[in-house]
């Protein structure tokens, strides 16, 4: 009997010892609103978890690191849902790539622990990131996450359509430039959007084609009349009522000019693509990552010789050319073990090293987070990358990590889309959305 | 007969226990997260205590002296005796001395200015990362952005930043994350405009649904009981599609036929109507299509119960009222409706209450469009309560919305039951009693 016992306790020590040398973690890792183009926001966890490992058994340690990644929810809704009720039991995903509006919900409610509690922001890879783009992973003064990647929305011209309402190739290679010093207005958009219907060179309701959805792209028209969407001082929400019907104005002025179709909120997305992408618009709005569809599934084979981009045009004299950069983050969630917080950490570190970030943002089109990237020749030596990051990133801004955002972005669509339906006049509209966000916001609302 | 009892109850309670579990526990829930403040902020299991910049802001709002805010603010990083002792003891006396000698009294309002000071250490340097965050937290004095568990450390963390006990209770009471007792989401719910909007929207819903639904139900019933029985069958068969189709697949043809490159367009475009989305054009398109998509569904379930009443009627009656020389219509009128009541109520009643608080269709088909033309209230309250780009979700505002139909849906069965005589209805007949 003895002997017995000593076998047991022999091989309970055995099995201790080993569990104590070999370390097995599971990283679960969930990404929103991504596609196959977008693989690398978890392979690039697998990929860090590989070098990781190897680290630690440099240091004589043995870690096993399982990466599992999920990326199929419904859209971004159910993604969100499926992130908080599992934080509420307790079982969240230790990595999150979503986006940085999360933040403020989601810190509040303890649901996610700050990346520098485990990192030195100080080191690289960390300190060669853009420091805006790290301002947008944070909130109230603590580094919550980490970039992703970095996009831009720029507006799109067909150069087909422009050159023939009488463009000519050196007009349209100066639109850019026109657009930054604000020299080319929406109010230009909506004039040459209507000579390409007039002239028959598109089709009506296909002059200005908008996004569908939305998104933080009504935000940018917000911004060209002159909209804050934040204010510095205070850290409170702006309405700006002046700007926000200039802004609901021009789309309803859109409607009414034939250039863009009043029904055209909730077309379907594939169609939208389908058509942007062959030209089919005159002139539209979109994301940097656009360019992926539009040359692949889409099958646009020239798109430097038939699309030109800019930043969102301004609206009048208030406003100003601007483009919103809406970059994912990622996150770390509240793990009961703290070795996996800690982990994870290392691994969200090592998957933002520049050769690491250059597989993502080149193979979903989105922008880099570092300036090495330009140092990495498959960034470098993509021209997309290169010319979008100089041409829109440098002054691309972020909607507000701000508790109350989602309302306001909300009431102000619904407010768009009732003037741009002509269910309600742009003034009709904007009363609704002064008096909606008066009594949700309360005090963190300034209105102008 | 106590046995007899037991034994039912004993058959019933399977059927109990699910009718708690999905019926009476989500009202409850309802009635009882209607009169919180829960978000996706405040989390739904309760909270913990945390001072930032929006507590604070909140407590500038409130009126909180600027001499308080001030001193809740300061403090940060300070290298000070308690902090080196402490460091001393995490690590060595050495690091500390040497911390000491370097930083001595400095103050940082920030932790990476505190982690680069660590990092000045050279004959004692502290390699990890994680060892340095650690040591920094040593000499941390500020309470602002640090989360407590209970109150009782939040308060105890408070009164050694010197702050007034007067008001503790109220900066407590903003540091506080997790979700609160509130009457403001029903203020809210009478306070902001839309909300009569879905209102209206919704009676004009049900009112239209509710009328096609019956009527056309009726109609069906009728209209194949007088076919030839085969005929009759196959034509019920069709129009019970609407129902057993899935909504999704139901509302994308739907889709398919209204859309500005669907069929009605291609076909009204032969007659030289410029294409046009059918569903979204303007509102009253929208209702139309919200009713009849909502309608045929509704209508062929009324199908079926009306069909089958008819059945129960005995042919006698309907034999002998030929033989009197009674039209098709006086049938109707005067032998199949009457003894529809009946079920007639039952479809009215049930219609109602499912109307109120269905939304699927309309949120597969509009979404509400446009221009929150079609929104209806629990279309409203799902839009609040689960969607939201900011992803801050608005569980308590939402549920205050569902609330209010359970309410409705409530006095609503009351008033059927009153209308149609309920009590006649469910005494026992004269006949066998």
């Amino acid at each position: 009997m003895s002997n017995l016992r000593a076998v047991f306790a022999t091989t309970a020590l055995v099995a201790c010892g080993t569990a104590a040398l070999a370390e097995d973690i599971t990283i679960n890792v969930w990404a929103g609103g991504s596609n196959d183009a977008d693989s690398y926001r978890w392979e690039a966890i697998e990929l860090a978890a590989d070098l990781l490992e190897r680290e630690y058994a440099i240091l004589g340690e043995e870690l096993n690191i399982t990466v599992e990644a999920k990326r199929d929810f419904g859209g971004w809704d159910e993604f969100k849902q499926a992130v908080t009720l599992a934080a509420e039991a307790g079982t969240a995903p230790a990595i999150v790539v979503t986006s940085h509006l999360d933040i403020a919900p989601w810190s509040q409610a303890g649901y996610i622990v700050p990346v520098e509690d485990y990192l030195d922001l100080d080191a690289w890879p960390l300190n060669d990131i853009y420091p805006n783009l790290l301002e947008i992973a944070s909130y109230d003064g603590i580094q919550w996450g980490l970039p992703q990647d970095a996009e831009s929305r720029p507006f799109f011209f067909w150069k087909d359509a422009m050159k023939g309402i009488g463009y000519s190739d050196a007009d349209i290679d100066a639109l850019p430039a026109k657009v930054a010093a604000g020299e080319y207005t929406l109010q230009d958009v909506l004039a040459d959007a209507q000579k390409a219907v007039d002239m028959g060179l598109v089709e009506e309701g296909y002059g200005f084609y908008p996004r569908v959805s939305n998104g933080p792209d009504y935000a940018q028209f917000y911004q060209s009349f002159g909209g804050q969407l934040q204010d510095p001082e205070t850290g409170k929400l702006v309405l700006d009522k002046a700007a926000m019907e200039e802004m609901y104005q021009f789309f309803v002025d859109a409607v009414e000019a034939g250039v863009t179709r009043k029904n055209h909120i909730g077309t379907d997305w594939s169609q939208w693509y389908s058509e942007v992408a062959n030209g089919k618009a005159a002139l539209w709005h979109g994301g940097t990552w656009h360019y992926a569809r539009y040359t692949g599934k889409e099958g646009n084979d020239d798109f430097f010789g038939t699309i030109q981009f800019s930043l969102i045009p301004a609206g009048n004299d208030k406003g100003r050319a601007n483009t919103i950069t809406q970059p994912l983050v990622y996150l770390l969630t509240d793990q009961q073990d703290d070795m996996v917080e800690d982990v994870a950490a290392q691994l969200v570190k090592i998957a933002s090293e520049p050769r690491l970030n250059s597989l993502h943002a080149i193979k979903s089109a989105h922008l880099g987070i570092s300036r090495q990237q330009s140092n990495v020749e498959l960034y470098s030596g993509d021209r997309w990358a290169d010319e979008a990051t100089e041409r829109l990133l440098g002054t691309a801004n972020a909607q507000p990590n701000h508790l109350q955002y989602g309302v306001f972005a909300e009431t102000m669509w619904k407010g768009l889309e009732a003037a741009w339906t002509g269910v309600q006049t742009p003034a009709e509209a904007v009363a609704a959305v002064e008096a909606e966000l008066t009594a949700k916001l309360g005090d963190e609302l300034i209105v102008r | 007969m106590r046995n007899v009892n037991w034994l039912g109850l004993a058959f019933l309670s399977p059927a109990l226990v699910m009718v708690t579990l999905f019926f009476l526990l989500p009202v409850v829930l309802t009635g009882f997260f209607a009169f919180t403040n829960m978000s996706t902020a405040t989390g739904v299991t309760g909270g913990e205590y945390l001072l930032n910049s929006a507590s604070l802001r909140r407590l500038q709002n409130e009126g909180l002296p600027q001499e308080v805010l001030a001193k809740l603010e300061a403090g940060g990083y300070r290298v000070d005796a308690a902090g080196l002792a402490a460091l001393a003891e995490a690590t060595t006396p050495a690091t500390a001395q040497e911390l000491e000698q370097l930083h001595g009294a400095a103050e940082f309002s920030d932790r990476r200015d505190m982690e680069r000071a660590l990092k000045d250490l050279l004959d004692n340097r502290i390699r990890r990362t994680r060892d340095r965050k650690e040591a920094a937290e040593l000499f941390k004095r500020s309470i602002l952005n640090e989360r407590f568990a209970t109150e009782a450390a939040f308060r105890a963390a408070l009164s050694e930043t010197g702050t007034r006990t007067a008001y503790a209770e109220q900066i407590t009471t903003a540091a506080y994350t997790g979700w609160v007792w509130t009457t403001k989401n029903v203020e809210l719910l009478f306070a902001l405009p839309s909300t009569l909007r879905y209102a209206a929207n919704t009676t004009l819903y049900v009112t239209l649904t509710l009328a096609f639904n019956v009527g056309f139900g009726l109609f069906l019933a009728i209209t194949t009981f007088y076919l030839p029985k085969g005929q009759g069958a196959a034509f019920r068969a069709i129009w019970f599609l609407p129902r057993i189709l899935p909504p999704v697949l139901y509302v994308l043809m739907w889709r398919w036929f209204t859309w500005d490159t669907g069929f009605l367009a291609t076909v009204t475009g032969y007659f030289g109507i410029s294409p046009k989305n059918w569903m979204l054009d303007t509102s009253y398109h929208a209702w139309t299509v919200v009713v009849l998509i909502n309608g045929f569904v509704g209508a062929s379930m009324g199908m079926i119960i009306f069909s089958s009443a008819i059945r129960a009627i005995p042919t006698s009656m309907l034999h002998a009222s030929e033989v009197d020389g009674a039209s098709r219509w006086q049938q109707v009128r005067w032998i199949i409706l009457p003894q529809l009541a009946w079920p007639i109520l039952f479809i009215t009643c049930y219609q109602t209450l499912s109307l109120l608080t269905s939304f699927e269709y309309i949120l597969l088909a509009t979404d509400g469009g446009p221009g929150r033309a079609t929104e209806v209230w629990s279309l409203a309250a799902y839009h609040t309560a689960l969607n939201n780009y900011g992803g801050n979700l608005e569980y308590g505002l939402g549920a205050a919305f569902a609330l209010v139909l359970v309410v409705i849906g409530i006095a609503a069965s009351l008033i059927y039951f009153r209308l149609f005589n309920f009590k006649r209805l469910i005494t026992k007949p004269l006949i066998e009693g």
